[in-house]
This record gives C-alpha cells, structure tokens and sequence, in this order.
C-alpha cells in the first residue's frame, strides 16, 4: 500500500511540473524544417529578437524532420489545427492549399512598403497564383550541384567532369580505384529524382516536362524521359552508386556518411547541403570539399546552364486560422531581415534577397550565385511542381527505376498513366 | 559420469553463449556507441570500445532537449489509461463472470472478437474522429483509443481469473445482506488483485512503447510520448549515430532496470493472455 | 469455465429478479456501460466508418467528398501493390511461426537443461531483453546495424570470412522482407522461449523421472511425453503469432517504409501511405476495410481450426 502512496505522488510530481508554464498574451506556432546544422539556432535567433522587441507574444517553434513534415502539415490543415506559420516549397503543393482556403493572401503585407521589392523576383514566381503571393521566400536558394571530394579527385588525377562521356570516364576510375562514384541515399526517394530532372532538361530543355506536367500537349513518354531513365540505368549497372542505396536514409544522414569515410566521391545534393557539411565536418568543408554544376550532355538540346531547385528555398507561409497574421508576417520579416540575412550567409546559405551577391565571400557560395545568375532556367522540383498524388508517384518511379526494376519505358508510362488519371483523361 | 555431465554442460554453455551474443548484441552496440564521438564510427572497428568514452551524448540528451518532457507526457498517458482500463475491465469482467444474463455469451463474444482487430484499420476513423472533436495534437487524444485497444484482453483475463475464484465468501456475503456492487467492491476487486497486478504491468508495456496512435494524433514535441520523440530525435540528431543510439538507450533503460529488479513479476505481466 | 456449469449461480434466488430495474439489472447496465462506451467509438464504429468512406474519394482537406461508387474497390482488386503487400503479409505470418516456434521452444529447452547452472540465469534474463525495447527503438536500431557499410551485420560477416553473404539489407528488394522479419523474430522469439519454458515446467517431475528411468532418452522425452502433453500452449502460440502477424506496422515503417519499390511492404503500411502521405483518405479506407475483411477470415478459419475459445470461453 505504501508503494503505491509513492508510486501516485511520483506521478503526482511529474505531471505537476508539465502543467505549470507562463501564459502570454498572444501565441503563434511556427513550424520549420531547419533542422539540421546551424537551422534551428538561425531561426530561433531571428524568433528571440522578435520577442524581445514584442514581450506580449509567445512563439512556439516546431522543427520538424523533411519528410514526415510533408504528411504532418496536411494531417494538421485537414484538423482545422495548421500551425500559424508553416513552410512549403511553393508550386503544386502550395496550390492545393490555396485551393482548400488553407492559405492566408500575403500581397498587401508584400507590398506594403514595397516590401517585396527586397526579394529576388525568381523567388516569388513559386507562391504566386492567379496574381496573388501566399508565401515569403526565407530560407536558401537551393539548387542542385555536385559535391565532390577534391582530394580524392586528385589522388587519382582525376579532373572535374564537365559532360556526360567525362562523368562516366571519371566514375570508371573511380571504381576501379574502390570507391563508389557517387553517395546516394534514396530510400528518401527525391533524392534521386535530381539526376532524372537534369538529365531531361539537358537532353530535351525545360519545355519537355513542363508540357507534360500540365498537359499542354506533352508526355511523360517523351523519348527524352525514356532517354533519361536509360542514362541512369546504365549509370547504376556500371556501378556508379553506393550499395544498397534505396535502403539508406538522407534524412537521417545516411548519405554524406559516405563522403566522409572517403568511401564515395560524388554527391548530386541542393546547395542546403553546403550548411551541412560545413556544420557537420568543417575540416573536411574547408579543405576537400568542391562543387561543379550537371555536365552537359552531348547533343542534347537544353542549356548546359540550366539548374534544378527553387530560389528561396523554404517559402514561409500564413495559415488563415492564425489569430494573429499582423504579428506572423511581422515575425517573418525578423527572420528575413539584415541581421538574418548575414547569418544565414554565415553558414553557408544564400538567402533569396536582392543584392546577395555582394555580400557574400565565401568561395563555394559564391559560386552557386553565379550558376544561378548565369542559369537560362530555374526547374522546379518536379516532386513540388506537381500535386501530392502525383509526387509520390514520381519519386517511387524514381526509387523503382534506380532499383532496376521496371525498365526506362516502364517508368516513363507509369508516369504518364497517373498524370492523365489525374487529369481526367 | 561426472566427465560426461562437464561435456553436457558445456555444450550447453556454448551454445547459451551463442544465442547470448545474438540477442546481446545490439544492445552492445548501441549502448557502446552512445559514449563515441561523432565521426569515430567512419573509421575503425563498430565493435571496438570507444577510443575516448565521452559522456557527451548521454548528457546533451538528458540536459539539452526534452527528454524529460517526453517521459512525462508517456508515464501521464500511461498511467491514466492504465488505470481506466482497470477500472473499466474489471466492472465488465465481474459482470460477464458472475452475472447471468441473455446477453452475457454473444457480448462477451463480440469483446474477444476485438482481440483480433488491428489497430491500424481505425487509424483514419479515428483521426477523423479526434480532429472533429478538437482533441487533435493533444496526449489526451490518444486516451480514447489506448484504452479501447487494450479491453478485450484485459476483460479476457480477468473474466478468467474471476471465474476462478470460488463463490463461497461472495455466498456469505450475499447472506449478509450484500448487494451485487458491495460484493464486487468488498470481495471481488481485493481478491483479483493478482490479476490486475499482471494486467497493469502488461498494459503499461504496451502502451509505454506505443508508437502508431501517437504517430497519427500528435505533432507538437511538447505533447509527444518516448517512442514518437525518439523517432523525432533521428531528425534533430541528423548524422549524430552515437547521439540516437544513446537516446534509443535511455529509452530502453527504465524498462530494463525495472525488469532486472522484479524479473518474475515482469515477465508474468508480459505474458499475459499467453500464460495463466 | 461456462458460467452454466455453476449451479450455484450467485443472483438466480435473490428475490427482486422479477423486478425491472432491480439492483442487479442496473449492475450489469451500468457496469458494461464504459466497455460498450469505449469499443462502440473506437473500434465498431471506425469500422463501419472506414467501410463508408471507401466510397468517397476525399483529400481529407476539402469540405466535400465525391461520392464514387465501387471505384476504389475495383481499382483495390486490381492493384499489384495491395496483392503484393497481402503476399507479403502472409509470408511474415508463416515465417515468423516456422522459426519462432522452434527457436522459442529450442531455448526453452536450453534453458530448462541449463537450470541448475548458475550462468543460465543471466542467459535467461538477456535473452528476454528484446521484448523489453518498443518496435520504434528497435527498428533505428536495427536501421544502423543493417547499414552496409557502417552497420554491424556485413563487418561482423567478413571477420568470419563469410565476405559473400555481404549485402545491402535493407537496400535489396529480394532481401529487405527477410531482414526485416529477421529482425521481428528476434524481437519476439523471447516471448515463445518464456511461454514453452513455463509449458515445459508444467509437467510433473514424476513424469519425466519415470520416462528417463524407463531408458527413454532426453531428446525421446521432449518428442514423445513433453510435446504432446504442450499442445494447448502450442496452440495458443500459434493463434497468437498469426494475430500479431497481420498487425505489424511499427518496425516495418521505422525500418524501410515499405520499401525499396514496395519490398516489404504490407497491408498496415500501404493503408497508411495511402492515407496519410498520399491522402487519398477514400481509397485508404477501402484498404482499411479489406485488411478488416481479410483478417477476420483468417482469424475465424484459425479458431474454427484449432477451437481454442471454445474450450475455454
């Protein structure tokens, strides 16, 4: 009997604690996925700042892992209970959203002031519907390039590929020499999709999978994507990636554990790696580490210019059920503003504002300013251009096609066959 | 005689020691690689001791972020569905094992049939459910089904176990002038005790590691129990192994420590419904 | 265990039965009252609930949901990957009682020889660890020590000079099921050794004394007295094995997700990818409903077989 008198006022104590906490006047939540290297700490900076000048609000911020933020954000819209501020990547997804009255319309804040002159004008195309902005483009400009490891490169006298014949000249080496040309960790599945949209766009250029997305008389049975699959095919059968790919886990780190062993050479990854690297293994990031944008490839018809990812990579958005949107957008603007900017620089990040370029020295950042500066076209992640349904379709095509399991025209048509469901056709 | 008792004993040694490393292992492992650094796992053996043990791990999960919120949110949700489901299992159990009436079998029936349902075919209802009526992303939606899922067997057991008590002191009550809600609270309840002791243990196990409720009702950290915060942490300690596998050792620590203390009693209540 | 076969049925003489709310009435109502409670919305009702949304489609965001007939269940019956993960399904089921049961009742063994040894204590009590970790720790676990080249499964291979066997577990499409049903073995393993061991202690000393002074020997004795005499225990391991099977979700969804490309995917995840990721809340419910439908079968064709609750219920 005793024991269980303690037994009770232990569980007594331990509920007691959790109830006791300061309540504010007003409260807003904030959901992100910054949440590795220095991103929770850039944000909380930015909130901290904010709630010292405005002692009447509480922020709750949430950092969430990439991926099961995308199935938790709907589950909590589809509550009624959205967060005040969420994230998205603009595009499809973000429409669907708008569609379903979950998306608070920013464009008086934005141009309050002007304010959205501030931005890079590429960074709002993504959250601009009919006219209409619906997200500020915060976090990065994220597109894809490959990381390699230089002193690898030059153990083995081995020069940076510029096409494709080069690149599979230089895997050849590289795995004769034991070492997997590439790290890839795709149990993620986007992860991937990187080479599939690059090498379409250079085969074909961009137009290809636009006409096909919204079917504006394209496919996705286009020879080019056929072609694509088939690159990548014969890149996995040559050995060009780690073993056991589709099992590992990017989120979890799974792929740059490679690079670090010096096990894999190549990594095809969004800029937001940079910050990774840096935070995570800064001798490495400083000596070894170097980037090269897609090669071309020859004969084929896109500009060898061309990137893949989004400027302003994390677009914050407000939900129309926040209490206090005057407050959220004024919060935002703390997360975006100088003091922001500079420390998003500072580790490894190139925010999506005006006049970037000048402040930032940092060689390897530098150099991702200028791909895309020079860049004919920006390609959107097609798993955040096109709807939900849809992404998923596409990314497990993606993990199907690198697993050998269905052939280049197999994936081209599974593609197809949902877009067209989709659609309606 | 005696030479060949040693052979037979150390066969059977050996092959204990197998199946020791089988299942010791990977907690070896995971306990040993909480105390490396962070890049140490890249280069050298996995099963190496580590070079420098660091603490570093443990203590930046103990101290850094809310482990200790989510213990609390666990043992709260756990300790109050335990509870119900006791109160609630033992009232249908006295019912189905003493009362007679028409519907006794065929409801009785329908609460076993339970026993089978897998959990994850309610999962949509039920979050459809727990959003209309606002309780969404709060640890208080997940006592609803904790304590529903866990019935049947409860009732199961107990219904068993009351039918083995024998009815002469509730006869000598009933003369007594005792009513049917006297008899149970004076006799039955005190002397089920032992039955809901295992039920309490079992439950409890059950619902500490809970992970798929969880996992489609709550979202907030501050509202999350252990096993969806320790699936959370791999996030938050991307690319840290020796970081996520001490928090998985921590998880795993206080039912360990619990079970080495009172063996026999823990894996009574484990085997539940599984052993009378 | 009938009730029936108490004559001595404790309320049958009291008095006010004939009365309609007598005290005994009201016990019976009100005492069932919160079990009924309970299981009426979170387990009847989400059935049926499931088995009407499966003919909507619905993005679970939209206020309205499209009704569409049988839609969803003929595409359900003519989707590869529902049929794979139903296949998938059953081969956790069979493996997991093809090698749990005689792992389990093999350590049971073990272990009922070792008793008097000191050690087997400590071998007792660790065996049982696994059963004390939750599937979600269990399954990063096991995420890290599968991993090829920073786990511990391939290094710990190559030392023994098995470099062969070396794989990508988790990786594979033909290996990733099997690893991850080896890890539900030795998950659950433990729970059958403890079951059998108490089976095993069960039959009396005597019975065992007087076969072996009848020249059988031990392996003789654990085949023909101790295995006979075990089968309700076994029975009951079977029925629970199979019902577990069909439930497991958690480290399957911690380990792969399904994958790679559907691999190990089973009924529980495809339903939940479906739902929730995909939100296609109407075809995930008809998911739902099969599974429902596909285990209810199964269980009742079990319990037809072995009539386990009707002996005792």
């Amino acid at each position: 009997m005793r024991k269980a008198l303690i037994l009770v006022l232990v569980v007594a104590m331990l509920i007691g604690g959790g109830v006791v906490s300061a309540r504010q006047e007003k409260s807003i939540t904030f959901w992100h996925i910054q949440n590795t290297g220095d991103g929770p700490m850039l944000i909380q900076q930015a909130v901290d700042r904010y709630m010292a000048d405005n002692p009447d609000v509480n922020v709750e911020v949430v950092p969430m892992q990439n991926d099961p933020y995308k199935t938790r954000i709907r589950t909590a819209m589809g509550a009624g209970d959205a967060p005040c501020i969420f994230l998205s990547w603009g595009g499809g997804p973000l429409y669907e959203y708008v569609k379903a009255d979950q998306v608070l319309d920013l464009t008086d804040y934005m141009n309050a002031d002007d304010y959205k002159d501030h931005f890079v004008p590429a960074s709002l195309s993504n959250v601009t519907f009919d006219g209409k902005i619906y997200g500020v483009p915060v976090e990065n400009t994220s597109v894809a390039v490959i990381f390699y490891n230089k002193a690898i490169f030059a153990d083995l006298g081995l020069e940076p590929p510029t096409t494709w014949d080069e690149l599979l000249a230089v895997s050849q080496t590289l795995i004769d020499n034991g070492i997997s040309p590439f790290s890839l960790a795709n149990k993620t599945k986007w992860t991937s999709s990187m080479y599939y949209m690059y090498l379409v766009d250079r085969i074909a250029g961009p137009e290809v999978f636009a006409s096909a997305a919204n079917r504006t008389g394209g496919s996705f049975e286009d020879p080019a994507f056929v072609q694509a699959g088939q690159m990548i095919q014969d890149l996995v059968e040559m050995g060009a990636f780690n073993e056991g790919f589709n099992g590992l886990d990017y989120d979890t780190g799974q792929g740059r554990m490679l690079i670090y062993a010096g096990q894999a050479a190549m990594e095809l990854m969004g800029s937001w790696e940079i910050g990774n690297f840096l935070s995570e293994n800064p001798d490495f990031y400083a000596e070894d580490l170097g980037i090269i944008p897609f090669p071309a490839v020859e004969g084929g018809a896109g500009d060898p210019t061309d990137v893949v990812g989004t400027v302003g990579d994390n677009y914050y958005s407000i939900s129309p059920t926040c209490e206090y949107p005057d407050e959220a957008f004024a919060l935002l603007q703390y997360v975006i503003d100088d003091e922001s900017v500079a420390a998003r620089i500072e580790s490894g990040r190139v925010p999506p504002v005006k006049g970037v370029s000048e402040m930032i020295e940092e060689p390897m950042l530098k150099q991702i300013v200028e791909i895309v500066e020079n860049a004919a076209s920006v390609q959107l992640w097609y798993d955040q251009y096109l709807p939900p349904e849809l992404g998923e379709v596409h990314k497990d095509t993606m993990q199907a096609l690198f697993g050998l399991e269905i052939t280049p025209e197999e994936a081209a048509q599974q593609q197809e066959a949902a877009v067209a469901e989709y659609f309606g056709e | 005689m005696n030479t060949r008792k040693l052979a037979n004993n150390t066969v059977l040694i050996a092959i204990g020691l197998v199946w020791l490393v089988v299942s010791g292992a990977p907690f070896y492992f995971m306990a040993m690689t909480g105390f490396k650094e962070r890049f140490e796992l890249f280069s050298g053996d996995v099963f190496a001791f580590p070079q420098n043990p660091t603490f570093t791990n443990y203590k930046e999960v103990l101290t850094g972020g809310s482990f200790f919120t989510y213990v609390q949110n666990s043992v709260l949700i756990v300790f109050v569905s335990v509870g119900l489901i006791l109160v609630i299992s033992s009232m249908a159990a006295y019912v189905f094992a003493r009362m007679k009436f028409i519907l006794n079998r065929p409801l009785f029936g329908l609460v076993i049939a339970g026993l089978v349902i897998p959990v994850h075919i309610t999962l949509i209802p039920v979050y459809l459910f727990t959003r209309d009526i606002g309780l969404y992303d709060s640890l208080w939606a997940l006592l609803g089904p904790y304590v529903a899922f866990n019935l049947p067997l409860s009732i199961f057991i107990l219904t068993e176990f009351m039918r083995g008590i024998p009815r002469e002191m509730e006869e000598a009550a009933y003369i007594d002038g005792a009513g049917p809600i006297r008899t149970f609270l004076r006799i039955m309840l005190p002397l089920s005790m032992p039955g809901l002791a295992t039920l309490a243990i079992y439950n409890s196990v059950t619902l500490w590691n809970e992970f798929v409720f969880a996992f489609v009702l709550i979202t907030s950290p501050k509202n999350q129990p252990l096993p969806l915060a320790i699936w959370e942490y791999q996030g938050q300690y991307s690319m840290n192994i020796p970081a996520i596998l001490s928090v998985l050792t921590l998880s795993a620590l206080p039912l360990v420590l619990i079970y080495i203390v009172g063996q026999e009693k823990v894996l009574r209540g484990m085997m539940a419904g599984a052993l009378k | 265990m009938d009730t029936a076969a108490h004559p001595r049925e404790l309320t049958r003489s009291r008095p006010s039965r004939g009365r309609l709310f007598s005290e005994r009435t009201w016990t019976i109502f009100l005492f069932l009252l919160p079990t009924v409670v309970f299981l009426s919305i979170f387990v009847v009702w989400p059935i049926i609930s499931s088995f009407r949304l499966s003919f909507f489609e619905w993005d679970g965001i939209n206020p309205t949901k499209d009704p569409v007939g049988l839609e969803n269940w003929s595409r359900l019956l003519h989707d590869g990957i529902f049929w794979k993960a139903f296949r998938n399904n059953l081969v956790v089921v069979s493996l997991s009682l093809l090698v749990q049961m005689p792992l389990g009742m093999g350590l049971a063994i073990l272990l009922e020889q070792g008793e008097k040894l000191f050690v087997f204590k400590i071998f007792k009590t660790v065996y049982f660890f696994p059963m004390l970790m939750s599937s979600v720790a269990i399954g990063i676990l096991f995420k890290y020590i599968y991993d090829p080249v920073f786990g511990i499964i391939n290094p710990a291979l190559e030392t023994v000079g098995l470099d062969a066997w070396t794989r990508s577990w988790l990786g594979d499409t033909g290996v990733a099921l099997y690893a991850v049903i080896a890890v539900i073995c030795w998950q659950y393993t433990p729970f059958y050794m403890i079951l059998f061991l108490a089976a095993l202690r069960g039959i009396p000393e005597d019975l065992k004394d007087a076969a072996l002074i009848d020249g059988a020997t031990e392996p003789r004795y654990y085949r023909s007295i101790a295995l006979p005499l075990m089968q309700g225990t076994l029975r009951t391991a079977m029925i629970l094995s199979l019902i577990g099977s069909l439930k497991y979700f958690d480290l399957i969804w911690v380990m792969t997700e399904g994958g790679p490309s559907n691999a190990s995917e089973l009924m529980a995840t495809y339903m939940y990818k479906k739902a929730f990721p995909s939100f296609e809340m109407g075809y995930g419910s008809a998911v739902a409903s099969a599974m429902f439908i596909i285990v209810m079968v199964i269980a009742i064709v079990s319990q037809t077989l072995t009539r386990r609750f009707e002996t005792e219920v």
